[in-house]
């Protein structure tokens, strides 16, 4: 690679010891973290894909919803299997959740790109820039979580939103469409948004305390994933067990976009109260051992 | 200015760097000089507040790194070419930094000018070569046009031109009153560049001292003696503590004094003397004397068992 080097650097002047020009403050540190978010082309690709994604879920699951009503009045289908066409299994209660149904697939994608942000910080060597520039470290880790929440938060709120939109036309061919102004829809369809940010600050906490991505990304599924799975299969073992799975942060944050909660199940509020604090402890370890920490 | 007071770095129970005490004064260049291992990036990087200090404190014009409110403006580091998101453009990568610190877009470009990283600016830093890299590096180094710029091994992978330019840049800025502080292993190089050198072997300050006194003080006189009476002439000066070696019946190396003193002796002594050679010690010479008993990793011999720890540099 051939180059030509400006021989000589500016001319030269006396230099005094002196404050020069502004200082780091943690609105700069968060136009720093937008610039190198908005310059790796896999996040913006994660991001888009991720809301297709989510979409596309949702309108499949509308469908399947319609293939059901639909066999509720087939006569050549026997009576037990039949769909229930009142209660919470009923097709016209589960179309209430499609804005919500992407969330699964969503939470991985969000869990992912949470956790690539950060920890390809550790992997390439630009936290050593990161952390010149930023000495006190924290700002520059929390102006990170900011960002990434709030991307997951858009991601997920406008995917509940276009899977809403997306979904009624596909309803109403079985009368199923629903108005965002009944009860708890609009709550679980912002709680999309909500309940993503918070898994992405839990998955940037663990991409930080582990600095390596694909050891970040498993930690992060083993916990949203296989955690309730593995407890639910112990569940028989003693009665405190799924008392305990309640407060797991993917059963705690799935109450968030409930549209309807059992009786014994976490309200929206508490579920998302729970995961809230299970975010904000996690960040807390990783932005403490992130300060004292050898870079 | 940068000044290290006892400054320590342990891992577990072997010290990186161990009670090391420097000033690196502005206006002029201090090499920091060292083998691989000595501890030279670990104090680099102890500087700028990446690792923590096992044991004692370093401050950079005045204040530890950390608590500087525009800690950019102040100190500008190269520690490592490869601190930088593979994926992401040189251009980008500045001004990413560069946003931290409110410098504006067109100081990024006058680095990239001033660097020579204009026709790869756009362009990923993951296929960069380790001297554009470097070169990146310093850029970044230079943004906030620091009071003071360190530079650890700025000339590795820098083709002939570029290690040239990092000379020149290094002087410059020297002369414009800054504190420049540049490791290097390479002797040779520290010699072009630096005023001041501060020698480091096994985490331990072996020398701190102008270039020129390291090469005095370090290699004592040696001088090439051709005469016709060569042994008369070292008895003559046996009592002034020289050593000799006959290297043919009348040519001698004679260590302990200098050529004029020899002169002085023939002449009294009545030997002819048709050769009288002063060796200059090169620094690389007198860099060996320093750090012969401060290598961690001779290349001969294998080391035994408890030595063969992996270096900690370059982590």
């Amino acid at each position: 690679m051939a180059t030509s080097t400006s021989s000589a650097p500016a001319p030269s002047r006396p230099r005094q010891h002196r404050e020069t020009g502004p200082g780091v403050n943690f609105g700069r540190v968060m136009k720093s973290e937008w610039i190198k978010v908005t310059t790796v082309p896999s996040t913006v690709i994660l991001i888009v894909s991720t809301v297709v994604v989510m979409v596309g879920l949702a309108a499949l699951f509308a469908w399947s919803l319609t293939m059901m009503a639909q066999s509720i009045n087939d006569p050549s289908v026997p009576a037990e299997f039949r769909t229930p066409t009142e209660g919470p299994g009923s097709p016209g209660f589960q179309a209430l959740t499609t804005p919500s149904s992407g969330l699964a697939f969503g939470q991985l994608l969000i869990a992912s790109l949470a956790v690539v942000l950060i920890a390809s910080e550790w992997t390439t060597g630009m936290i050593r820039s990161t952390m010149v520039a930023v000495p006190k470290r924290v700002p520059a880790l929390l102006a990170k979580t900011v960002i990434i929440a709030v991307v997951a938060f858009v991601v997920g709120f406008v995917s509940a939103l276009v899977s809403y939109l997306v979904a009624q036309p596909i309803l109403r061919g079985e009368n199923l469409d629903f108005a965002l102004s009944e009860d708890g829809v609009l709550a679980s369809v912002i709680n999309t948004g909500t309940f993503l940010a918070l898994v992405a600050v839990i998955s940037m906490s663990i991409g930080i305390l582990l600095r390596n991505t694909a050891g970040g990304v498993v930690t992060a599924v083993g916990i949203f994933f296989v955690l309730p799975i593995i407890v639910q299969l112990l569940s028989g073992i003693a009665d405190w067990i799924p008392d305990a799975a309640r407060f797991l942060p993917a059963d705690a944050g799935e109450q968030m976009v409930a549209v309807e909660v059992a009786e014994d199940a976490l309200t929206q509020w508490q579920g998302g109260l729970v995961m809230a604090a299970w975010a904000l402890v996690l960040l807390v370890i990783a932005l403490v051992v992130a300060k004292k920490r050898d870079v | 200015m940068i000044e290290a007071q006892a400054l320590s770095k342990r891992y577990g129970a072997k010290a990186a760097v161990d009670a090391v005490s420097f000033t690196v004064q502005p206006g002029r260049v201090t090499g920091f000089l060292g083998p691989n291992g000595a501890g030279k990036s670990t104090t680099m990087r102890m500087i700028v507040g990446l690792d923590n200090p096992s044991g004692g404190h370093v401050t950079v014009n005045g204040k530890p790194y950390a608590q500087h409110k525009a800690p950019l403006r102040e100190v500008g580091a190269l520690l490592d070419a490869k601190a930088v998101h593979t994926k992401r453009s040189a251009y980008n990568h500045l001004r990413a930094m560069a946003a931290t610190h409110g410098i504006p877009n067109s100081r990024v470009k006058d680095v990239i000018e001033l660097t020579g990283l204009g026709p790869v600016a756009k362009k990923r830093v993951g296929g960069f070569s380790l001297g554009m890299g470097q070169r990146l590096g310093i850029a970044a180094a230079l943004l906030g046009d620091p009071h003071t710029v360190i530079l650890d091994e700025p000339v590795n992978g820098l083709d002939p031109e570029g290690v040239q330019w990092v000379r020149h840049l290094a002087k410059g800025l020297a002369a414009e009153g800054r504190t420049v502080f540049l490791s290097s292993h390479l002797m040779s190089e520290m010699a072009l560049t630096a005023d001041h050198l501060i020698v480091i072997g096994r985490g331990r300050i072996i020398a701190d001292a102008p270039i020129q006194s390291i090469i005095d003080g370090q290699g004592r006189a040696r001088v090439r003696v051709r005469a016709d009476r060569p042994q008369d002439l070292l008895a003559s000066l046996a009592g002034e503590g020289v050593t000799s070696q006959v290297l043919e019946p009348e040519l001698i190396e004679i260590t302990g004094v200098d050529a004029r003193r020899i002169a002085e002796v023939a002449l009294r002594d009545r030997v002819l003397v048709y050769e009288l050679t002063p060796l200059q010690v090169s620094l690389e010479d007198a860099y060996m004397q320093l750090t012969q008993t401060e290598v961690e990793y001779h290349s001969h011999s294998l080391p035994d068992a408890s030595e063969a720890v992996a270096p900690l540099e370059g982590r």
